[in-house]
Parts: structure tokens; sequence; C-alpha cells
């Protein structure tokens, strides 16, 4: 097989699993689940430290024997503003420039602000950031974020942490079409079966936090969610067959049949 | 000193951005600060000194998706 890898803003990776690092049961449940991931690529999100128990771990501390890129996200931000401002906060860490924008207003649905994300994404890219946008899975609104100089457009499979899976499979297809930069669904997936339909309709990569951490058993979902992407990824370039109506029977051989 | 520390009103000895952080055993930990609305580095942190009333933020990368 020809070699597959993904590039994104400059970085070549092996693995087409992003993994966010929130809701695990401890750190060690989440250490396994990384390394299960196989991931190189692990979102994060930026708050106010809790001065009144600094000594409480900073998540860092039990994912850093790892080769990872970080991916902090601006989750808490309303406004293309204040993404912009919590992303300088991330870059200001030394530890990326890649930075998720992710602008939720609604508190119900958390589903993404399209026109303050692409407000956010202008800016961010005008900074040097490698921007991966969060985004609704609108082919319109995804090709505007890859026209703004996104690396990777992100687009919503269902809401965040619902587990719905693909409410749209046909926009998610579109994008894909549309898109000369690398498409990475990002939230609302529940299994692998969501993760393996999502990698068959072309993307070139998931990103998931919920379905893994909060399975009964997060290391072996991590590992089912490597395989459905494998598979997934490899049933995609292997080219499905067409659908058919009616039968055809699998021997052919038609006129050696003994009645 | 009265600063603004993460919302709240903290009275604390500190002629710079390093004392904050120091004050609060911070230092050698993956911090980010924000004085006054300006992003700062590490580097930055001993040279920026704090004035009455400056509104500081000390943030850290915690689980998310």
């Amino acid at each position: 097989m020809i070699s597959d890898v993904l590039r994104i803003g400059g970085r070549t990776l092996s693995s087409r699993f992003f993994l966010g690092t929130g809701l695990f049961p401890n750190p060690l449940v989440q250490k396994e689940a990384i390394k299960a991931s196989g991931a190189e690529v692990l979102t994060f999100a930026i708050r106010r430290i809790n001065l009144e128990s600094p000594e409480d771990d900073s998540i860092l501390q039990h994912v850093q024997d790892g080769d990872f890129i970080y991916l902090p996200n601006t989750s808490g931000a309303r406004t293309a503003e204040e993404a912009v401002r919590i992303a300088r906060l991330a870059r200001a860490s030394g530890l990326s420039d890649w930075i998720k924008v992710e602008i939720s207003v609604n508190e119900r649905t958390l589903l993404p602000d399209p026109v303050e994300t692409l407000k956010a994404t202008e800016i961010l890219v005008k900074e040097g950031f490698t921007v991966l946008p969060y985004t609704s899975d609108d082919p319109v609104i995804c090709k505007r974020l890859e026209e703004a100089g996104a690396a990777a457009v992100m687009p919503g499979a269902a809401p965040i942490g619902t587990g719905l899976g693909i409410l749209n499979p046909y926009n998610l297809s579109l994008i894909v079409e549309e898109a000369t930069v690398p498409i990475i669904v990002d939230a609302g997936l529940g299994s692998a079966s969501d993760v393996a339909k999502a990698m068959e309709l072309g993307v070139a990569g998931v990103l998931m936090n919920t379905p893994v951490a909060k399975a009964k058993d997060p290391v072996g979902m991590a590992k089912a969610m490597k395989l459905a992407i494998e598979a997934g990824r490899l049933s995609y370039l292997s080219g499905r067959i067409e659908k058919k109506r009616y039968a055809t029977a699998s021997s052919g051989l038609d006129e050696f049949k003994l009645t | 000193m009265e600063l603004v520390i993460n919302g709240r009103t903290a009275s604390l000895e500190a002629r710079t951005i390093q004392d904050v952080i120091d004050h609060y055993g911070l230092a050698g930990r993956p911090v980010v600060v924000e004085a006054d609305g300006e992003v700062l580095t590490a580097p930055q942190w001993a040279d920026t000194v704090v004035r009455p009333g400056m509104k500081i933020e000390i943030v850290h990368f915690v689980g998310g998706g």
C-alpha cells in the first residue's frame, strides 16, 4: 500500500486520532487510554489556576513523557475576541502554536458560532498560529475557513458529548469533496461504528474525547476507536462496492449450475 | 499591594510578576500569565513590575476536548 500520512501545519502525523484529555476517571486510565489510542495530537483547555490549591496537578504532568503535539482549545470563548485572547495565552506557554478555535454561545447545544469562528481564524492565521477551527457541518463555512488559512477544518458530527454519531453524512461528504485541507470530524461521535463511517466518508481524521473518556472501559474504547479509524480509512482508500437493490451471486459460473 | 488575581482581590508583597508566581508556589510550573490584558512569557515575569489594582490572570492547561 502507498504511504498514507496526514500532514497538518508542516507536521507529518502517522495517527489520524486526535484525543481529548477531559473527563477521564483518573490520570492513570487517561495515560493508558492515550497509549492505546496511538494518538499524537492531544487537546487541552485553558483555565484559571486554582490559587487556593495550586498544588493541583496540571494535566501536563501526566502526559509529558510522550512526544505529542499539543492542541489547546479556546473553549469557554463566546466571541472571536475571547478566543484570540485564549489562543495567545496558550501559545505563551511555549508548548504549541496550534490552536483549536472553539466558540460557543448556546450552553444547551454548545454548537459552534461559525461567524465568530471565521473572524477568530482570520486573526489567528495572521498571527502565525496553526489554526484548526471547530465548526458546524456546513460545506460553505468549511470552505470559508479553509480560504481564511485554516490548517485543517473540523466540522462536528453532532453536538459535543452527545454520541449521536454523524447527523448529516451528506454534508460531511460534500465538505470532504470540496476541501483542499484535511477535514477532521470533531465532536458528536459515540462508538467505533460512527468512527468507521466518518473515515469511509473520506475525512482525514477524527477528534474525540467523551466517547473514550466516559466509556465503561476507556482503554478498551481507545483501542476500538484506533482500529475503527484504520479500518474506515483503509475501506475508503480501497473503494467500496456500489449499492444494488437486488442480489448478485458470488459464485458466478452460471453455466455450470447443477440444476 | 492589592492586586486582582484570577478575578479576586488579593493582598500580597510583590514587586514583579515573578514575585506573584513565587508567592503562590508556581515557579517551574507550566503556567501562563496575563497582566492587564498583556500576555507575558516566563522570561518577562521578572521584568514586569506590578502596580496596585493590576489585573493578573494565571492560567494553565487542563483536560479538554
